[in-house]
């Protein structure tokens, strides 16, 4: 007895302790002593919020963490240079005609995807078609009359009408190109994804993994410099920073404000990477001006006044972040600082809020939002400061699909809102031009169903002048309007998303574009995602 | 017969379940076609793929349909991801199944010597140091619980894992080193309801006639404990290892999330919040047969360890 039990013993303990000291096996990288030097090889293992509902760009919807993982595999036509412009990626040109209602695309020669098919005007017209066919996307892409192929590279696309911005949308999930064996297998695709990238598909894992291993064909000579990357999923933001912390991450993406402070603080262990400019999305109430009381300007206004974004930043995000008037942060080009926002002023507000009073009684409304709690603190710190100035808010709890829902059949007062991180301003049209506000009940894309004639000419100028200095005179207007009728309540520029590193990590956020530009450091949101073709590891 | 009557119970105790699930699903505002097609689908395209889904038709339609398939063995295919709900469940099942496991086994495993621990001077200076223990472990809430073991054992130490995963079939070490401290976390508060349990039915046994019978034979007091008294005082922790197994899965859901393991829980829950109703239905049909079985696996061991119940 004695014996077996000694056994048992000696078996668990050898168990335990293949298990504990073992090391999980990591690429050798060749040497480098220059520590600016790219060194070529090493494994990444890159921790993410949420996993991807799919990879298929014609049939998955795609969110900041899709894109982190699904462009590693797929590429776009277009991609987006530091400044904000639009530059060809596997199109090797773009040219507008005059009015700008026809695009041409040249698609980039001696491209091919890892299964061995070439990238053709066909394919890429394919794609295209596939696209404006899909549920997906035919909102987006209802300018569009037709793809026609003028040779074996060439694609034109006809509009409807002019579309400056048009190559914008073909830096996302649109212009993302797959081959012609996964746009004939979609749910193939949506779970193997091909491409034209600097990795391949390697192993997936639903809400635990998804590993992609170096494309040795690509056709970006010299990239990319990592063997591998490990995408790992976790959800829990606490410990995701503490995996990190252990070492078990190279890098993550957050959108928490106590990680940016602590892991900045420790400079020599950590880099954080901010997004910054058009990237930055804001934070904001949204109204519905549709109903009561918000089809009255004055009560929109008044919740304005009464709103005191710094204390706001400084509770919620531990002051890092900045004030937002409008939807475009203050270090995008595109942003017109001509004020006129309704600044914090509780007298104002109460002024407001007394004259609607005496006109239709008191003011009260029903305010949505997610059950998470930071989103709750959030929401509770508005109740307080609209009830000091006289409006009675009730807070319901709805979850992301309810609210979502409610916010596009319009069966919503006021909700809290996260939104406007395209790359260029034309990426909104949808969201606030009138043609796209439908009545109470009906599907509106125009979620404050705000129908305003000046805001909406705006957007179409800025949609069709090719002319940059009248696009941007075209979206001052924009900001002018939204600060003047107030259908959404902005806060601050959520620009907390970012990218923790070890040292160790270089190259995120400074990939360079095929033509040698330097690439938009990082998009997307809540967490931004940016290229890994020139991300590499150092020698520890 | 027992089997039959078990069936039929199995049966009873899907069709309410998976029905009452159904209907509560229904009643969440909301179908999956946003989650499917975005924000800035059409209201046309909407309409299409709810024809598609067969989401235009009445509750009762829907749920007769989605039956009609299970009793063929068809889970159908979930909304968000089309791959089919069979094949979900079967590769997030062992995860899941291994974690519920290895959480019984610490539980099972330190409340047995702690319970007989504490039952053996009760009232005594040990048996209160348990006792606080076991309070404490109980009223420690499993998120906590978690952060902090990840603290000292991954991050402060380094010897384990903070998260992820690592199947069996890639590496035995590592899949042990991953589960470990989910393991230690969900099992945490089960060990302290089991040792509370055996602790007070040892009690009780000791008292019983036959071990003051086995006392005045001059038997050691570990032999009375260990080999007589132990096993009668099992019954009520055996129910409560079979009972506990709903509040197991309950916790795996915190547990998965916490410690990013790709398990049936944060399936279900990722399947409410996107209405894919059909991934969540097969969740719930297998954490039912799970929990009948379950529960016959323990009848049946009440009759191994107490023979009075074999022979009524």
């Amino acid at each position: 007895m004695k014996r077996w039990r000694r056994l048992a013993a000696l078996s668990l303990a050898s168990v335990v302790l293949v298990a504990c000291s073992g090391q999980r096996p990591v690429a050798v990288s060749e040497k480098s002593s220059d520590p600016t030097t790219p060194v070529v090889g090493g494994k990444l293992v890159y921790g993410l919020s949420a996993d991807a509902a799919g990879f298929n760009p014609v049939t998955d919807q795609f969110a900041a963490q899709s894109y982190s993982m699904a462009t590693t595999i797929i590429e776009p036509l277009v991609s987006v240079d530091v400044n904000g412009d639009w530059k060809p990626y596997l199109a090797e040109s773009l040219t507008p005609n005059k009015k700008s209602d026809e695009w041409t695309i040249t698609v980039r020669s001696g491209v091919s995807f890892s299964d061995g098919t070439p990238l053709t005007g066909e394919v890429v017209k394919a794609n295209l078609e596939a696209q404006k066919a899909s549920p997906l996307n035919n909102a987006v892409l209802a300018p569009v009359s037709s793809f026609e192929l003028v040779d074996p590279k060439t694609v034109k696309v006809k509009l409807k009408q002019p579309w400056v911005a048009f190559p914008y949308y073909l830096a996302a999930q649109i212009g993302m190109i797959v081959p012609p064996s996964s746009l004939a297998d979609p749910r193939g695709a949506s779970q193997k994804p091909i491409g034209t990238g600097p990795f391949t598909f390697q192993e997936y894992v639903p809400d635990s993994r998804f590993v992609v291993a170096k494309n040795a064909n690509y056709w970006r000579k010299g990239l990319p410099y990592l063997t591998q990357i490990e995408f790992r999923i976790l959800p829990d933001s606490q410990t995701r920073a503490q995996t990190l912390e252990a070492g078990q991450l190279d890098a993550m993406g957050t959108s928490r404000d106590e990680d940016i402070t602590k892991f900045g603080a420790l400079k020599d262990a950590f880099t954080v990477q901010r997004s910054q400019g058009m990237a930055v999305a804001e934070y904001m109430f949204m109204l519905n001006t549709a109903v009561k009381p918000f089809d009255d300007i004055r009560v929109r206004k008044a919740l304005a006044h009464a709103m005191d974004r710094k204390a706001v930043i400084s509770t919620l995000r531990g002051g890092l972040t900045k004030e937002a008037d409008g939807p475009w942060s203050q270090d995008s080009k595109w942003y017109s600082p001509g004020g006129g926002y309704p600044e914090y002023d509780l007298a104002k507000a109460t002024a407001l809020v007394k004259e609607v009073e005496a006109d239709k009684g008191p003011i009260k409304f029903e305010i949505i939002s997610t059950p998470d709690p930071n989103t709750m603190q959030g929401i509770e710190l508005a109740q307080d400061m609209w009830r000091k100035a006289g409006i009675e808010v009730t807070i319901k709890q709805a979850d992301q699909a309810d609210l979502i829902n409610r916010a596009v059949t319009g069966n919503f007062a006021a909700t809290v809102w996260t939104q406007f991180s395209s790359p260029d301003p034309d990426g909104e049209y949808i969201w606030m031009h009138k043609a796209y506000a439908g009545p109470v009940g009906a599907i509106s894309l125009n979620f404050t169903r705000l129908k305003d004639d000046k805001l909406s000419q705006a957007f179409d100028v800025g949609r069709t002048s090719p002319d940059e200095a009248t696009r941007k005179q075209a979206y001052a207007t924009v900001q002018q309007r939204l600060r003047e009728l107030v259908p959404y309540v902005f806060v601050d520029h959520l620009d907390t998303g970012a990218i923790i590193a070890k040292t160790t990590v270089r190259g995120i956020g400074e990939h360079v574009l095929p033509d040698g530009e330097k690439g938009l450091p990082m998009t997307g949101s809540p967490i931004p995602y940016h290229p890994f073709s020139g991300v590499w590891i150092t020698q520890q | 017969m027992i089997l039959l009557h078990r069936l039929v119970r199995l049966l009873v105790v899907l069709l309410v379940v998976t029905f009452l699930s159904y209907a509560l699903l229904g009643l969440l505002p909301g179908d999956p076609t946003t989650q499917i097609l975005g924000l800035s689908a059409t209201e046309e395209a909407r309409a299409q793929l709810r024809q598609e889904l067969g989401l235009d038709q009445p509750l009762l339609v829907q749920y007769a349909d989605w039956l009609g398939g299970l009793v063929t063995g068809d889970f159908g295919t979930s909304y968000i991801n089309q791959v089919p709900v069979a094949q979900e469940l079967a590769e997030r099942l062992p995860v899941t199944l291994e974690l519920l496991v290895a959480a019984q086994i610490v539980a099972l495993g330190l409340a047995v010597p702690v319970g007989v621990a504490a039952a053996r001077r009760a009232g005594g200076t040990l048996d209160q140091v348990l006792t606080a223990m076991s309070f404490a472990l109980l009223s420690t809430p499993v998120f906590v619980l978690g952060v902090l073991l990840i603290l000292v054992f991954a991050v402060t130490w380094q010897v384990l894992p903070a998260t992820g995963w690592t199947p069996i079939s890639v590496d035995l070490g590592w899949n042990i080193t991953s589960v470990l401290l989910p393991a230690i976390t969900l099992g945490a508060g089960q060990l302290a309801v089991y040792a509370r349990l055996l602790r007070t039915d040892l009690i009780a046994t000791l008292q019983e006639d036959y071990i003051t019978l086995a006392r005045a034979r001059g038997l050691s007091p570990r032999r009375i404990l260990w080999r007589h008294a132990l096993r009668p005082s099992t019954i009520s922790l055996i129910t409560a290892v079979g009972l506990n197994l709903g509040a197991l899965i309950g916790g795996t859901v915190i547990i998965e999330t916490l410690f990013g393991l790709p398990g049936i829980g944060r399936l279900i829950v990722d399947s409410i919040f996107s209405r894919d109703y059909l991934t969540v239905q097969g969740g719930v049909v297998l954490i039912s047969v799970g929990y009948v079985l379950v529960n016959f696996v323990v009848d049946l061991v009440y009759a191994a360890v107490d023979p009075r119940i074999r022979h009524a």
